[in-house]
């Protein structure tokens, strides 16, 4: 077995002076094949999301019922595969409600990515918070807002969702609340034990006696350190709230018709598997592919991050 | 003075016989006695002025009840031909207080009954070997049930089922291409509705209503999203029923005329509301998501106005929208036929004391009224075509289609049949086995149908419980069931119902006039002790009846 010696040799002092660590990071996630793949396929739904309506031949919630000749959940016509010429082109189908499921399947690509995004990020700015908060001050906070932590993750994530859900109401704003609220521990608690190893550091304890208040300590000497592990966390997150958003909305509980969502055009069609297959095949590749991407992407920058932890699985 | 003697004589004698022959005497002694003795139940209003249909219910002998009613109804045998007017004994109605337990578990005559309901999962009957009818081929019929169409023919497909109701439309083809499966067409008339109650913005205002009339293309949704066969509805009630299609015929689509409408309605751009349905299948509404989302579409292309679709849960659905609670959107609903007459689709809709859309119109429910108590068609006729223009004036809903509907079968279920008014009934099935499975499209609400409204409730009930009389197998005509014959005086206002002697109930009691009395108080007196039920709201005794005896002041 060969090992990368060059990647776990670390670099001369002087080098590494020279160069940020954010930079150091961007030079080894390029080197990550897989992440160079997730990279790719997320600029491509990226493109994909922002030229929606350049992409998308028809608007996603219009029914084409008095514009063309349709049947319902009418299979994929691609003329260059043999479709008649004179039959409008569908290359994904078409919907029970006849709606161009192509256009559907770009425009959820918008929402999918939203969904992920602003999750995490309302889920990020809340633990983070918490987590630095009770971590840096200890003692009886600490203590309080940790048992809360504990008593959510005491819940499986996606039951907790669903109960928040019931109690708030359905609805895709709703289930990204839910969604955002399960992940909070997760956050809270990795950047509470990252604030507890760093607070203790001799760089904190000088900028103390220099006599920088609290504030200061927390937001500019210890949470800047703490931020690589939360970034690592929050791509893989990101997959996993795309997920849990999906199931919600083929559950009924999240996106609600008719709202282009992966998952909902999923859950509407879930019995047409046998007799129009395309209907479940599209929504589910496109989430196979985001979450895919998302999972190599956070897979590498946490390789990125932490080197010798990408030798260790190598081994 | 020798005739007194020998008189006297005589009773003495009689007296020693029926002491000298033991527990036969006794036996003859006691029926003399409760001939001489029965004093039946009897149901008394007291007067008419209530409101209700119903004067009185007298047992008058232990095999005879009579109806006395404020005004001849016409359809006084399609009535009481209904489940829901099914008999229960008076003992286990006062031993459960009307609920509880008698949710779960009925006790009837019919030729099943309940095993075990397992909640979520299934009902399981089994044979009633004492019954006084055509005992069932199987001593065991499991009912389940599955949401979805193409779930329920899967497992005929399986052969795990022997017969499942409601085909998605879709299924037709592929069940009629299977030669071990048999496709059942449906007769029942009915109708697909759009309900609004009409005590909150924006539907207080009939311009809205009327407007929303116009903006919807009925064409498009029959065509497109109901089997062959189905109609768009031009009036609410189906033409199939006599008196159904008097008057004018429901607002063609014009999307035009409809925002113009709404605009002097004050609402030019139009404004956001809710629509409200439950995802089940039913005859009148087959694919109730995609239905939902097309009207959603077609709202807001015609009319501008933005909809959130709001799938409920059935019971919760039902609860809510015939109680006319939701006051904030619209609601999708639908009525299948339950015994074949115009009252059914319109007196019970329309009725004075319906709340299911807001506030109730007297320029539609008194005709009906008047009507109601006529029993010549044509003489009703003209005051059928004012209730329905009145309809098409006041939009208290919006009928938009009559469905066509088809269940299946295996090739090899014997009896296999689905009538034209309630369920099939099991015991006429046979698959050569000892156990039968029948899969409908959602779980019985409860097992209390005196309380209940939904067909589903009404298919497990049905094998259970039974009534007065029955309807057809091919038709909605009536046969004697608990009751051999049912007579009218000739104004039709006294109905005599001669009782079939020897019927047991499934705890082994006897059927008599007081069991009917009974069941009949408990739904129709509001202050029976046993009037609580599910809900305790008792839909088609309200209805039917016109109104609740001893109603308490609010």
């Amino acid at each position: 077995m060969t090992t990368n010696i060059e990647a776990v040799v670390p670099a001369p002092a002087d080098a590494l002076r020279s160069r940020s660590l954010a930079a150091l990071t961007w030079r080894r996630l390029f080197k990550q094949r897989n992440a160079i793949v997730g990279m790719a396929i997320l600029l491509f739904l990226t493109l994909v999301a922002i030229f929606a309506p350049l992409l998308a031949p028809y608007d996603p919630v219009q029914s084409l019922l008095g514009i063309e000749t349709l049947k319902e959940r009418e299979a994929p016509c691609i003329h260059i595969l043999g479709c008649p010429e004179d039959k409008p082109q569908h290359i994904m189908g078409i919907d029970a409600n006849y709606r161009d499921v192509f256009s559907r399947i770009i425009y959820g690509t918008r929402v999918s990515l939203f969904i992920g995004f602003s999750t995490i990020g309302m889920a990020v700015v809340v633990g983070a918070v918490i987590g630095a908060v009770s971590g840096y001050l200890g003692g009886w906070v600490d203590n309080l807002i940790m048992r809360l932590m504990d008593v959510v993750l005491a819940f499986p994530s996606f039951l907790l969702a669903i109960a928040i859900i019931t109690v708030i109401g359905r609805g895709l704003q709703n289930a990204l609340y839910a969604i955002a609220i399960v992940n909070i521990p997760v956050f809270a608690r990795l950047v509470r034990a990252s604030v507890l190893s760093i607070k203790e550091q001799e760089f904190v304890s000088a900028s103390r006696a220099l006599g920088a208040s609290n504030l200061r300590l927390l937001f500019v000497r210890i949470f800047p350190n703490a931020l690589p592990m939360l970034v690592v966390q929050a791509t893989l997150s990101i997959a996993a709230a795309i997920l849990e958003a999906a199931a919600l909305s083929f559950l009924g509980l999240g996106a609600q018709p008719p709202t282009p969502e992966w998952g909902t055009m999923l859950g509407s069609e879930r019995n047409q598997v046998f007799t129009a297959p395309h209907l479940v095949f599209f929504p589910g590749l496109a989430i196979m592919l985001t979450v895919l991407a998302f999972n190599l992407l956070g897979d590498g920058v946490r390789d990125a991050m932490d080197p010798r932890l990408a030798q260790v699985a190598k081994k | 003075m020798k005739k007194m003697s020998t008189l006297f004589a005589l009773l003495v004698a009689f007296s020693l016989v029926l002491a000298a022959c033991g527990s036969g005497g006794t036996a003859v002694q006691d029926e003399f006695s409760a001939l001489a003795e029965f004093e039946g139940l009897k149901l008394d209003a007291g007067s008419c002025d209530y409101g209700g249909k119903v004067l009185s219910i007298e047992a008058v002998d232990e095999l005879t009840v009579v109806f006395t009613l404020c005004k001849p109804d016409p359809a006084f045998e399609a009535k009481i031909a209904f489940t829901p007017f099914g008999i229960q004994p008076q003992e286990h109605l006062a031993r459960t207080g009307g609920t509880g337990e008698l949710l779960e578990n009925p006790i009837g005559t019919g030729p099943y009954q309940v095993a075990e309901w397992d909640r979520g999962n299934q009902i399981v009957y089994t044979r009633f070997d004492d019954y006084w009818g055509e005992a069932g081929a199987a001593s065991t019929v499991t009912l389940r049930w599955l949401t979805e169409g193409a779930a329920r023919l899967q497992e005929l497909q399986a052969g795990t089922a022997d017969y499942v109701s409601n085909l998605s439309p879709s299924d037709y083809a592929t069940v009629q291409n299977d030669p071990n499966l048999q496709i059942l067409y449906h007769q029942n008339p009915n109708v697909f509705y759009i309900g609004f109650t009409n005590t909150a913005s924006p539907y207080d205002d009939v311009d809205v209503r009327r407007a929303i009339a116009l903006g919807i293309d009925y064409q498009r949704i029959v065509d497109n999203f109901y089997p062959d066969g189905s109609e768009v509805a031009s009036h609410f009630t189906p033409c199939a029923i006599p008196n159904g299609c008097e008057g004018e015929s429901w607002y063609e689509f014009d999307a035009e005329a409809g925002r113009a409408l709404l605009a002097e309605a004050g609402y030019p751009d139009g404004f956001t509301t809710r629509l409200y349905y439950r995802d089940v299948f039913r005859v009148y509404l087959p694919e109730p998501a995609r239905v939902a989302t097309e009207i959603q579409a077609q709202l807001q292309e015609n009319l501008g106005i933005t909809v959130e679709v709001v799938p409920m849960e059935s019971g919760e659905f039902i609860a809510a929208s015939t109680s006319g609670e939701l006051t904030d959107g619209m609601h999708l609903l639908g009525w299948g036929a339950d015994y074949p007459h115009v009252t059914n689709f319109m007196d019970f809709h329309f009725g004075a004391n319906n709340p299911q859309f807001g506030n109730a119109h007297a320029e539609i429910y008194g005709p009906l009224q008047e009507a109601s108590s006529i029993a010549d068609v044509a003489t009703a006729a003209p005051l059928y075509a004012e209730a329905n223009n009145m309809v098409k004036e006041l939009v208290p809903l919006i009928p938009v289609a009559h469905g066509a509907a088809a269940h299946a079968a295996l090739a090899s279920l014997q009896g296999a049949y689905y009538p034209p008014f309630g369920a099939p009934q099991f015991n006429f099935l046979d698959n050569g086995t000892d156990s039968i499975v029948f899969v409908q499209n959602a779980e019985p609400i409860s097992l209390d149908c005196a309380d209940e409204t939904d067909g589903e409730s009404l298919t497990a009930c049905q094998q259970v419980v039974e009534t007065l009389l029955e309807y057809g197998k091919d038709s909605g005509a009536t046969f004697p069931e608990l009751a051999t014959s049912c007579e009218s005086n000739a104004d039709s206002t006294v109905w005599t119902c001669h009782l079939r002697d020897g019927v047991k109930f499934h705890d082994g009691s006897d059927f008599d006039a007081d069991d009917v009395v009974a069941s009949w108080a408990r739904g129709l007196d509001a202050s029976n002790p046993y009037h609580v039920g599910n809900t305790g709201s008792f839909d088609y005794y309200g209805y039917l009846w016109d109104s609740f005896m001893n109603v308490p002041a609010e």
